[in-house]
């Protein structure tokens, strides 16, 4: 298997380089998710103390939607001659899915860590929220997986990037529901292990299933 | 591809105009119930339309398991009709639901752990038949849609356990479920009947939806078959004028 | 691996995508030592059978084997490092350098990446090795690309238009690498609608009309 997991790592390397490079996370959907974070309060009204009840929910909520655009970025990838090549060069499904979910995951991270830094300044929040590291990598990983098969199942089609998050969002309610409820257990001193579980399990299907479906999903193209 | 032209059966429409004509009678002459009155006759098309919701995405993982083992288009044509109907059902047993919520409970929503994990499964599958329509070509579309009603199976149950879980912790004040009327009798019987007319609704728009879908495919099939016009047929040859 | 002296068979191929059909009744057969030539106008299905040859497109009827795998079965992922595709779009990351292409191809092949710098030699872009992708002509492009193939030395060479965009030097190349190729016992196949250029180098022609060859 090291020759699947070194496809891996070369896919998320060059997925991280280009990242790198074209700066769309980075100078795009960060900033995006961050002035979300901002909106809220202009809609809502800026009594401090809702702010500090309802600041995680918006902030997981805001991760949710907006970090699905980490995943359905544009990837040079994902145009037809790169493909041919990637295939010819005898690329697994599997590894090029992995590779591609691994870097969303480190982008998804990032993007939570500024736009969670940005809710607990702005909401007055207190640093329990991005003190709970098991929930922000679990969240990242369920998130970039799940939005990795998603933009693979829709990938040969039309009006992808617009059906993408409609797919994400419906499934992605166990880690918002795990995401947000482990928090407040932990707000509350109880014990977030059963939310967190949920998530691991919710992580490890999606995993099981993306993996499962790259080798069907690229015969077609 | 089967190229028979046979036509989905008459059977299941004489079984729903029998069954839906007993079933309405029975709904307008059953007695109301003594705390809801006239408002209880709602949960004869509520409840049947949630259990049919229910039932058709089921049936709409188990075609496209079906697909991905068998790679036949049928499978896949059977798992689109009834995630169609599925959609359908679910959007009235919503609806229904907070036509019958607003005077009970005086709000059109509630945040029940059921009521909830039906708006969610109503978005999947509008997903669902949003990717149907990004592409003609049939085993692409099968194939992805299969994909995506497997997931459905193993992902629909996360979101039904955390649902319901984050429900128990902030359970509201105890309100009557359309599901929880004290039923006599007779209210029993008439939403057994209710219940029976919609199955058999289903299985009638079933049959009839296959058929439709597989006169699609093969329309999308005639068109390409090797009698017709090619790709390299639409480009001919260039002349300033116009061509000729 | 060993080569078979029938590198291509296909037999009554048809492929269609979505509602159109692109080839039909395709009997093709390419052997050890042939430089084939195909010709025809565009949308005639050149590209496709190219493709179809790569393993890049599945048959939607009839049987077919490249370099002794069978189309549509999983053994055609063991034959794919033998082939040598150069489509008319160039398949580089346009975020990443000539040189990082080069590496990226051979590291996911597991092939020595220390090649690339003087594959992209010969192929007359040493000094342009770290620039972006996208910051290169068509032309250039291009001939990364054949500095990809150059490092891979593959036996089954296919080539989608394989002068456009190049200039007399890198046109000479192409032919070097394609009898080369075919000398060392393998096989080409060059798709084309500029009938003069390919001539020099093929062995034999085929028309393709329609989708169908003649």
């Amino acid at each position: 298997m090291t020759g699947f997991w070194a496809q891996v790592a070369v896919i998320a390397r060059t997925e991280l380089v280009r990242e790198r490079r074209a700066g769309q996370v980075l100078w795009i959907t960060i900033p995006f998710g961050a002035i979300a974070i901002l909106l809220v309060p202009i809609a809502i009204g800026t009594d401090a103390p809702m702010l500090r009840r309802i600041g995680p929910g918006l902030f997981w909520m805001v991760v949710m939607l907006f970090g699905v655009l980490v995943a359905v970025r544009r990837s040079s990838l994902d145009t037809l001659p790169v493909r041919d090549q990637l295939a010819l060069a005898g690329v697994d499904p599997a590894a090029a899915y992995v590779g591609r979910a691994a870097a969303a995951f480190v982008l998804l991270l990032a993007f939570e860590v500024v736009v969670g830094l940005a809710a607990v300044l702005v909401y007055d929040l207190g640093s329990g929220l991005l003190i709970a590291p098991a929930t922000l990598l679990l969240a990242a990983a369920g998130l970039a997986l799940l939005g990795t098969l998603a933009a693979s199942i829709v990938s040969a089609g039309r009006d992808g990037s617009a059906l993408v998050p409609l797919l994400v969002a419906p499934l992605s309610v166990p880690l918002l529901i795990g995401a947000t409820q482990a928090h407040e257990a932990f707000e509350l001193g109880r014990s977030s292990l059963g939310w967190v579980l949920m998530m691991v399990v919710t992580t490890v299907v999606l995993a099981i299933a993306g993996v499962l479906s790259a080798g069907p999903l690229q015969e077609t193209g | 591809m089967t190229t028979r032209t046979s036509r989905s059966p008459r059977w299941p429409w004489v079984l729903l105009a029998i069954s839906a004509a007993v079933a309405v009678t029975a709904a307008m002459v059953v007695g109301p119930d003594a705390v809801q009155g006239q408002l209880s006759r709602i949960l004869y098309v509520h409840v049947p339309s949630a259990w049919l919701a229910f039932t058709a995405f089921g049936v709409t993982m188990l075609m496209s398991a079906m697909y991905l083992w068998k790679r036949d288009l049928a499978w896949d044509r059977r798992a689109h009709a009834s995630a169609e109907i599925g959609v359908v059902f679910t959007g009235l047993a919503i609806g229904l639901g907070m036509i019958w919520a607003k005077p009970t409970w005086g709000v059109w929503w509630t945040w029940d752990a059921r009521l909830t994990l039906t708006a969610i499964m109503f978005f999947v599958y509008l997903g669902y038949l949003a990717l149907r329509r990004t592409t003609d070509d049939l085993e692409a579309r099968a194939k992805r849609a299969a994909i995506l009603g497997v997931l459905a199976v193993v992902q629909v149950p996360l979101v039904h356990f955390s649902v319901v879980w984050w429900r128990t912790l902030h359970q509201p004040p105890t309100l009557i479920k359309p599901e929880g009327i004290d039923m006599d009798a007779s209210m029993f019987v008439t939403l057994m009947v209710s219940l029976a007319a919609f199955t058999t609704a289903y299985v009638a728009m079933m049959y009839k939806r296959v058929e439709l879908a597989r006169l699609e495919d093969e329309l999308l099939v005639a068109e390409r078959s090797t009698d017709g016009p090619v790709a390299g047929a639409a480009v001919s040859t260039p002349s300033i004028d116009g061509g000729a | 691996m060993t080569v078979p002296d029938t590198l291509v068979e296909l037999s009554d191929v048809a492929v269609s995508a979505g509602s159109t059909t692109i080839l039909r009744d395709v009997d093709f057969t390419v052997s050890s030592g042939e430089a084939v030539g195909v010709f025809g106008a565009n949308g005639a299905g050149k590209t496709t059978l190219l493709r179809l040859i790569a393993t890049l497109v599945r048959p939607s009827s009839g049987s077919g084997s490249i370099l002794g795998a069978a189309l549509n079965t999983s053994d055609v992922i063991d034959v794919r490092p033998a082939i040598g595709y150069v489509g008319h779009l160039p398949g580089l990351l346009p975020e990443l350098t000539l040189i990082e292409n080069l590496q990226l191809h051979a590291k996911l092949q597991r092939r020595d990446p220390e090649h690339a710098r003087s594959a992209l030699a010969s192929v007359g872009l040493g000094g342009a090795a770290d620039r972006l992708a996208e910051r290169c002509s068509h032309g250039m492009q291009r001939r990364t690309e054949f500095a990809k193939v150059l490092m891979a030395g593959p036996k089954l060479l296919l080539l989608d238009e394989p002068h456009s965009a190049l200039d007399q030097d890198a046109v000479d190349l192409v032919d070097a690498l394609v009898e080369r190729t075919v000398g060392a016992g393998g096989a080409a196949v060059l798709v084309s609608h500029d009938r003069p250029s390919v001539n020099a180098v093929a062995t034999r022609t085929v028309e393709i009309a329609d989708g169908q060859l003649r």
